[in-house]
C-alpha cells in the first residue's frame, strides 16, 4: 500500500476539480489546472489534519477518564455511545449552545483572541508531525524547533486571555502561567538537544527515519525521556503542574470567565496539547510507529493503515502514562516546581546531553572505543 | 466509667481522668522527601488500585444493576458480617413505609411524632362502605427518620429496604395509605429495629368539674379503652341550678391506653389532661 495522506489528498482534489470544470466548462475553464489541483490538495490535508486531531483529543478525553475511573475505583463515563466514548461528543453539543457572556469589565479583544490563538498554535505545530510512513503533512530542515517554538507559544496568550478578563483569579493563573515558563523550558530543549546530537537533526523526518533504523532512542537516553516527559506534563500545565488551573484554590484558574464554546475551545485545546506532547515523546524517543523488528511483530505491521494505528498505540500508552501521573501525585507549589526544574531537571539534563555527547564520540549508533 | 453498647468511653475522658497507663507517645514521622516516598511510592499504590479495579470496579452501575440483584449476594453483607438473601438489601434500611391498614388504629401517634409534619391522617376507604384515618405520607418532606414507625402502637407502620421513590412531580411522591397497604402486601424486607423509647408514664387525668359527658373521647378513642360510665346526678339543692350535662364521665381503661392524646384532642372542654407520672 502507497496510499499517503498528499496521494489521497491530490486524487480528491484531482476528482472535485475535474468534475467542476465538467460540469461547467465554460465559466470554469482552467480550474483543474496542476497548479490549483495542489492548492486544493494542500488545503485538504490541512482539514484532514484537523478533523482528526481533533476527533483525537476528544476521544483522549474518553481515555483520561476511564483510566482515571479505574485509578479511583469507579468506571468513569459509562452512558452516552459504548462505555460512554460519545459523553463528551455530547459534552461538546451542549457547549456549543450555550449563549455567550463576556465579563463586564473584560477587554474583548483579549478575551476572545486569547483561545482562539490557544487553540491554532497547538493545532500548528500538527503540521510538522509526521504520524506514519504515509502521514506525512510537512517536511522541514527544521520543523523539530519549529513545533517547541510553536508549542511555547501558548503561556504567551494565556497571560494575554487571563489578564482581559478581568478577574483576580485569572490573573494569578495568568500570572502563574509565566512563572511556570521559566522552570521548565530549559530542561525541555536540553532533553531535545541529546536527541538532535544523536541524529544531527532538526528535521522531525529524520528523526523518526534515524530510529527506525537505529532502535528506539528511549534506550540510550533514558534519563532524556524522563527529563523531557516531566518538562512535557509541565508544557502542557498537567498534574502535578497544573498551577495555573490550580482547582482547589484558584476556582478554575485562567480559564475561570470562559463559558460555553470558550470554555470549550480552551478545554479541547488542553487536551489537544496533551495529545501533541504524546506525539513528540513518540517522536523523539519511542521510534514513531514501528514496532521492534521480530518474528512475531512482522504480521501486526503488515496490514494497511498499521503505521497510523501502531502511532496512536502508542501515543494512547504515552498518556495513559500522563493520566497514571495525575492519579497518583499531588500539585507541586510554584516554588518546587522551580526547584524541580533548575535544581533537579536541568543537572539532569545537562548530564543527559554530556552523555549523549559521549555515544556520538564513541560512533553511535556502531559503538567502538575511540582511538585518540 | 460509662461506656455505650459498643464499648466506646463517653464522657469523663475530657475532663482529664485517667483511665490506664499513659500512652506512649512516638514522635512524629519525618517528613517524607525524595523521590523514592514522594514519586515512586504514591505511583505503585494508583497501579496497585488500578490493577484491582481493572476486572470490576466497586461501584454498582446503578439503572441497569442494583443491590438486590443475585450477583451481590455475596458481596453485600449487613453490619453483624452475614450475608443476606437475595432480593435484600441491609435489613435495617429505612426506605418507603409499609402500612398494613387493616391494623391501622388511627391513633395519629405518627403524625404527632413526625419531625417533617409529613404525614396527614386521611380517610381511607375499607370496603364494605367502611372508611379510617390512616397516615399518608409525602416523601417530598419526609426525612426518613423512623420516628412513626418507632411510635406506632400497633406495629402497623414500618420501614421497608424499597428505595426507589423518585419521580417526575411532587405529587406523585405523597403516597396514599392505599399505596402503603400495596408496598405492605409486596412482602418487602422489613426494617426490624424498633428504636426503645421511655414509656409515658403519664394517664389520662379528667377534671369532673369541666366534663360534661359528651362521649367525644369514648366515640374518637382508637382502641376504645374509654367507657362512659353513669355517675349518680345529684339533687338540686333549692334555689341552686344543676349544670346542663349528661350525667356520665369517661373512665379510662390504663392496660389498653396506646397513650396517643386522641381524647385530649377532640375534648370540647379540655376537661382531660396528662398527669399521675413520675
Amino acid at each position: 500500500m502507497t496510499t499517503t495522506l498528499y496521494g489521497v489528498a491530490q486524487g480528491l482534489s484531482q476528482l472535485l476539480l475535474g468534475t467542476l470544470a465538467r460540469v461547467l466548462p465554460s465559466a470554469l475553464a482552467g480550474v483543474d489546472s496542476p497548479g490549483a489541483v495542489e492548492a486544493l490538495a494542500v488545503i485538504i490535508v490541512g482539514v484532514i489534519i484537523l478533523a482528526t486531531s481533533m476527533v483525537n483529543a476528544i476521544v483522549l478525553i474518553w481515555w483520561e477518564r476511564k483510566l482515571l475511573g479505574r485509578f479511583m475505583d469507579r468506571r468513569g463515563a459509562m452512558h452516552v455511545g459504548f462505555a460512554g466514548l460519545l459523553q463528551n461528543f455530547a459534552d461538546g453539543l451542549k457547549l456549543f449552545r450555550k449563549q455567550p457572556l463576556t465579563p463586564a469589565e473584560a477587554d474583548r479583544l483579549g478575551y476572545y483572541l486569547a483561545p482562539a490563538a490557544y487553540l491554532a498554535t497547538s493545532l500548528m505545530i500538527l503540521g510538522f508531525l509526521p504520524i506514519s510512513t504515509g502521514f506525512i503533512p510537512g517536511v522541514a530542515p527544521l520543523s523539530l524547533l519549529m513545533a517547541l517554538a510553536i508549542f511555547s507559544f501558548a503561556p504567551f496568550f494565556i497571560f494575554v486571555g487571563a489578564w482581559s478578563a478581568n478577574n483576580k483569579y485569572s490573573l494569578i493563573g495568568g500570572m502563574r502561567t509565566a512563572a511556570q515558563l521559566v522552570a521548565y523550558e530549559i530542561p525541555l530543549l536540553f532533553a531535545v538537544v541529546s536527541v538532535v546530537l544523536l541524529t544531527g537533526s532538526f528535521d522531525l523526518n529524520t528523526i523518526v527515519m534515524d530510529q527506525a533504523k537505529d532502535g528506539w532512542f528511549a534506550l540510550p537516553l533514558v534519563l532524556g525521556l524522563i527529563v523531557f516527559t516531566v518538562a512535557m506534563l509541565a508544557e502542557v500545565e498537567r498534574i502535578p503542574f497544573d498551577l495555573p488551573e490550580a482547582e482547589a484554590e484558584l476556582v478554575e484558574g485562567w480559564n475561570t470567565e470562559y463559558g460555553g464554546m470558550l470554555f470549550a475551545m480552551t478545554m479541547l485545546t488542553d487536551y489537544l496539547r496533551g495529545l501533541v506532547a504524546s506525539y513528540l515523546i513518540v517522536l523523539l524517543f519511542l521510534g514513531w510507529w514501528p514496532l521492534p523488528a521480530g518474528p512475531l511483530t512482522a504480521p501486526l505491521v503488515s496490514f494497511p493503515l498499521a503505521g497510523i494505528l501502531w502511532f496512536q498505540v502508542k501515543v494512547y500508552v504515552v498518556f495513559a502514562v500522563f493520566v497514571w501521573i495525575r492519579a497518583s501525585l499531588p500539585r507541586v507549589r510554584t516554588d518546587q516546581l522551580l526547584q524541580i526544574g533548575w535544581k533537579r531537571m536541568i543537572p539532569l539534563s545537562l548530564l543527559n546531553v554530556v552523555w549523549a555527547a559521549a555515544l556520538v564520540v564513541w560512533g553511535w549508533p556502531h559503538l567502538r572505543w575511540p582511538s585518540v | 466509667m460509662a461506656t455505650d453498647v459498643k464499648g466506646i468511653e463517653l464522657a469523663g475522658k475530657a475532663k482529664g481522668t485517667p483511665t490506664g497507663p499513659p500512652v506512649k507517645r512516638t514522635p512524629p514521622a519525618p517528613e517524607p522527601s525524595g523521590v523514592v516516598s514522594l514519586v515512586a511510592y504514591p505511583m505503585a499504590t494508583a497501579a496497585r488500585q488500578f490493577v484491582r479495579s481493572l476486572w470490576r470496579p466497586s461501584t454498582i452501575l446503578y439503572p441497569y444493576e442494583r443491590l438486590e440483584d443475585p450477583t451481590f449476594r455475596n458481596e453485600v453483607k449487613v453490619a453483624s458480617g452475614a450475608p443476606i438473601g437475595v432480593g435484600q438489601i441491609w435489613d435495617n434500611y429505612r426506605g418507603v413505609h409499609a402500612l398494613n391498614i387493616r391494623t391501622c388504629i388511627s391513633c395519629n401517634l405518627c403524625m404527632f411524632s413526625c419531625p417533617d409534619t409529613c404525614i396527614e391522617m386521611v380517610n381511607t376507604d375499607l370496603g364494605g362502605g367502611k372508611t379510617k384515618k390512616c397516615p399518608e405520607i409525602d416523601y417530598g418532606k419526609c426525612s426518613f427518620c423512623g420516628f412513626c414507625s418507632d411510635a406506632c402502637p400497633e406495629g402497623c407502620l414500618t420501614m421497608t429496604a424499597s428505595y426507589t421513590i423518585t419521580t417526575h412531580t411532587r405529587s406523585e411522591m405523597i403516597y396514599s395509605p392505599e399505596r402503603m397497604f400495596a408496598v405492605y402486601k409486596s412482602k418487602l424486607p422489613m426494617n426490624p429495629i424498633r428504636l426503645a423509647r421511655p414509656e409515658n408514664e403519664d394517664r389520662i387525668l379528667l377534671d369532673e368539674d369541666l366534663c360534661i359527658g359528651c362521649n367525644a373521647c369514648a366515640r374518637d378513642c382508637p382502641t376504645k379503652c374509654i367507657t362512659m360510665m353513669d355517675i349518680p346526678k345529684p339533687t338540686a339543692k333549692p334555689g341552686e341550678k344543676l349544670p346542663r350535662r349528661i350525667w356520665k364521665e369517661p373512665t379510662v381503661n390504663d392496660e389498653d391506653c396506646v397513650r396517643c392524646g386522641t381524647c385530649i384532642s377532640v375534648c370540647p372542654k379540655e376537661c382531660l389532661y396528662w398527669g399521675g407520672g413520675k
